[in-house]
């Protein structure tokens, strides 16, 4: 014991400091270190001299990040990727090559991960890129990826990236709004739609969802909608777009993506040409705006969209609720405006519409927007599968007008129906009508009644 | 010069001489806890394990540690989860002094545990070391107490959803139950203010406390005659009895050398037995010191090739299916699935009580282990039964608290 004890200690403490040294060296030496020195030599190919090449070389290696306040993210990608934004790089291997167009989403303002997703917080592989348990947001795959466009861009056409318009519009167009909830309107027989973007993140899930949903949720009452491969990719991309990331309004004011084209939507819209001409064609009331981007700054005219009477106090133009986009995207038609496009939105309005068929007009609108079409089907000729139901499916309303009366329709449209039950033993039909009391306005749902008996047709009516 | 400015910081003589030995810890405000001379049998490995000195250990590893981290944390809801990322990822030396913490905390326990059963074992608690007992109880549930303090501070969702489970188990304590959980959380959920009073808790009045009763547990391991010496020292007996030096009256007064009880070890022993003991520089500083380092180094061994757990950003919204409590507290849970009022109240209230009383109760003067067949098979069982539960709950509890075989691929995911 006497002599052998301080051997033990010797070789203890020397156990000790290896591991210290070894902590030490694995914080010393993290894998980010390597790949920028890949990149400075890469880099250095491209100085001219000798020193230029040394200096590029030895550059010291640091973390790099950019903080993001307005995102609530800081990203570290560029730690590895450092040549993103060097154009001659174009055509360097990963992680070093360079992101094309950059420009319009600067790294500074925008970062990486909001679009790409992946764990900006991270300097390591697998982790950086989010291929990692506990993190729930990993890299999407480049065919998705414009689905993160949709994450500011929530209105209009987004340039480059029509699927989100489109899927937004097939969202609309199936009555998907009538199961599922989205921006706080529809019903929730179905998951409210606003996170699924977070909440599924999986484009093969959402993919093999949109083809036969009963395949991946078992049980759902999600009718399988005859989807093109086209619009099942627009569905996905819109749906990834779905997230509730925070953001300042430097992003979200955003939202609609400024172009001549949404100039020209909102033109149209706001019946611009009922006082307005464009070089000759349109309404006199109001001066012609040929040119009238030459005549006045972009200031004047937002200040003008804004509250007309106070560029000039005698001005009866009236103030149009329009956010600053949306003001922005008019100014910038009005700077390319044609007697050409004045024709194009004539010829795209709708004729004269006496009132009743103007109310089948708006029924048939709220029959699509409030998505009574996702389970009565197009032209409201049914045939959606509802287990358990008599019939099996949700019945055709092509000839309401002939089985009931006005009032009964209203009162089922705002209180909601259980449909009548085939085997009580069963599990209950997992679609039903909702209550829309509250949620569509009474001439909204009158509306609805004069579509559905525009839709009896003509001959067997004649009985009447 | 350097030999006067040495010879101002260490004032004894050489230690190559026996007075020089004695001196260093007689004049060392941190040794001078030990005797200048130990008995051969103290410094034995299986009779102490030295467990009490590896927890006091790791509890210095998590307060280096601790303290180290506290630098780079934030007690806020918005922050606290990546401050986390920080240091796994960009601080020097981060992910390795959490991991550290991580795994000193979980060994702690584990080795606080072990130090309690080898007490009871070696029925260390007798006369008299009662009190120290009831201390050393004390200890064990502060160091429970930091550990579940120091759960929430990620805020991930393992942080969020064990101390949710937790605080429900005491909330369901009658009367003051929900009262409690509303002080130690302030407010109805577990956000800011919960994750600040668990910080202060954790960081502060804990360990304050801790470390102001561990001074207390060991000056009356000194006081009571130093370290638990081996039955077979003994013949049986108690190992050392409070001696009194005169017996108190009121007409008298009382001189110094009167109440001092202990007897320097020189004039306690026997020549033979005096031949049985060793000065504590080198023996016992050196075996402390293997001790030390031995439990250094399989922390630091550990924390190099496993990460402490960090799991996704607390969600409340999100309840992992099961819910965990902590792992030392699944046994608990375990039975709070069968009866809450049982598991969250009087299984633990019984628990505690009985852990303090043991030596009060416990009148038999006998250390022999066929003297004390009945309370070693109750202490025993009460020590299985509670690991086996904890394993259950660790291991075989999966969705709904319902049963599954760990091999089982438990299906994810899916709402």
């Amino acid at each position: 014991m006497k002599t052998r004890l301080p051997l033990y200690f010797l070789l203890l403490s020397a156990l000790n400091l290896a591991l210290v040294l070894a902590g030490i060296a694995q914080a010393l030496w993290p894998s980010w270190k390597n790949y920028q020195r890949g990149y400075y030599r890469l880099a250095a190919q491209g100085e001219s001299n000798a020193a230029a090449k040394e200096s590029v070389r030895r550059t010291s290696l640091t973390v790099q990040q950019v903080v993001l306040t307005g995102l609530h993210r800081v990203d570290r990608c560029t730690t590895c990727h450092l040549g993103v934004d060097d154009p001659t790089l174009n055509k360097a291997p990963q992680p070093y090559a360079y992101h094309p167009d950059i420009q319009q989403h600067p790294p500074e303002k925008f970062g990486c991960t909001i679009c790409h997703g992946g764990q900006g917080l991270a300097t390591q592989l697998p982790d950086a890129h989010g291929y990692v348990e506990n993190w729930n947001q990993p890299l999407l795959p480049k065919e998705y990826i414009t689905a993160s466009c949709g994450k500011c861009h929530t209105r209009g056409d987004v340039p480059r990236a029509p699927e989100i318009a489109e899927g937004r519009g097939l969202y609309e167009r199936h009555g998907c709004r009538g199961c599922h909830k989205l921006d706080g309107v529809g019903i929730s027989i179905g998951p409210d739609l606003g996170r699924e973007g977070d909440i599924r993140a999986d484009p093969l899930w959402l993919s093999r969802h949109f083809r036969n949903p009963q395949a991946v949720s078992p049980g759902s009452a999600m009718p399988a909608f005859n989807l093109t491969p086209r619009e099942i990719r627009s569905l996905i991309v819109f749906m990834l777009s779905m997230t509730d990331e925070e953001m300042a309004s430097y992003y979200t004011g955003r939202s609609l993506v400024l172009s001549v084209a949404a100039g020209r939507q909102l033109f149209a819209e706001n019946n611009c040409m009922t006082c307005h001409g464009i070089g000759g064609i349109g309404g006199k009331k109001g001066p012609d705006l040929f040119d009238v981007a030459q005549r006045h700054s972009s200031e004047w005219l937002d200040q003008l969209l804004l509250n007309p009477q106070f560029n000039d106090p005698d001005s009866t133009m009236p103030g149009y609720d329009m956010d600053i986009n949306e003001r922005a995207a008019l100014v910038r038609f009005m700077t390319s405006a044609t007697a050409a496009d004045a024709e194009k939105i004539l010829a795209g309005r709708p004729s004269n519409l006496s009132p009743e068929d103007s109310a089948i007009e708006a029924g048939k609108a709220n029959f699509v927007y409030y998505g009574c079409v996702g389970c009565h089907g197009d032209g409201g000729k049914g045939g959606i599968p509802n287990p358990n139901t008599q019939g099996g499916q949700i019945p055709s309303l092509i000839h309401v007008a002939s089985d009931y009366m006005k009032p009964e329709v209203a009162s089922i449209i705002q209180k909601g129906k259980i449909p009548p039950v085939a085997d009580p033993k069963r599990p209950a039909p997992p679609l039903y009508m909702p209550a829309w009391k509250g949620i569509m306005s009474e001439e909204g749902i009158q509306n609805i009644i004069e579509y559905l008996w525009s839709l009896q047709p003509k001959e067997e009516a004649t009985g009447w | 010069m350097i030999k006067e400015i040495y010879r101002s910081v260490f004032r004894g003589d050489p230690v190559s001489t026996d007075k020089g030995k004695t001196e260093l810890v007689f004049y060392n405000l941190w040794l001078h806890i030990h005797p200048a001379k130990v008995r051969k049998e103290h410094l034995k490995l299986h009779h102490t394990w030295y467990l009490g000195f590896i927890a006091f250990y790791l509890l210095v590893i998590l307060c280096v540690t601790g303290v180290a981290l506290m630098f780079y944390y934030h007690p806020h809801t918005t922050v606290a989860y990546k401050d986390m990322k920080d240091l796994t990822y960009v601080v020097f030396l981060g992910q390795f002094l959490r991991n550290m913490h991580r795994w000193a905390a979980h060994g702690m326990i584990i080795v606080v545990f072990l130090h309690l059963c080898r007490v009871f074992f070696t029925a260390s608690y007798k006369t008299p070391r009662q009190f120290n007992w009831v201390i050393g109880v004390f200890l064990f549930l502060l160091t429970m107490g930091l550990s579940f303090t120091g759960y929430l501070l990620p805020w991930d969702q393992l942080a969020y959803w064990a101390i949710t489970v937790g605080t429900n188990i005491a909330s369901y304590v009658p009367i003051v139950g929900s009262e409690v959980r509303l002080l130690l959380l302030g407010g109805h959920i577990i956000g800011d203010q919960a994750l600040l009073r668990f910080y202060v808790l954790h960081v502060l009045l804990l360990p304050g406390l801790l470390i102001a009763l561990t001074m207390v547990h060991l000056w009356r391991v000194h006081k009571d005659g130093g370290l638990s010496r081996p039955l077979w020292k003994l013949d049986g007996g108690a190992d050392a009895t409070r001696e009194i030096a005169m017996p108190a009256g009121q007409e008298k007064t009382y001189g110094l050398m009167q109440i001092i009880t202990g007897k320097p070890i020189f004039e306690m022993l026997t020549p033979a037995e005096e031949a049985d003991t060793v000065f504590s520089y080198p023996y016992a500083f050196y075996r402390e010191g293997v001790a030390f380092l031995l439990t250094m180094a399989s922390v630091m061994a550990i924390s190099l090739f496993w990460n402490a757990p960090l799991e996704a950003l607390a969600n409340p919204a999100k309840t992992p299916n099961p819910a965990k409590a902590p792992w030392y507290f699944l046994g608990l849970q375990e039975v709070v699935s069968y009866s809450a009022i049982i598991g969250g109240v009087i299984v633990p209230a019984l628990l505690v009580m009985a852990l303090l009383a043991i030596p009060y109760i416990d009148r038999n003067p006998s250390r022999r282990l066929k003297d004390r067949r009945l309370i070693i098979t109750a202490f025993t069982l009460l020590v299985i039964a509670n690991i086996v539960l904890i394993i259950i709950g660790t291991y075989f509890r999966g969705e709904g608290w319902s049963w599954v075989w760990p091999w089982m691929d438990r299906a994810g995911g899916g709402h």
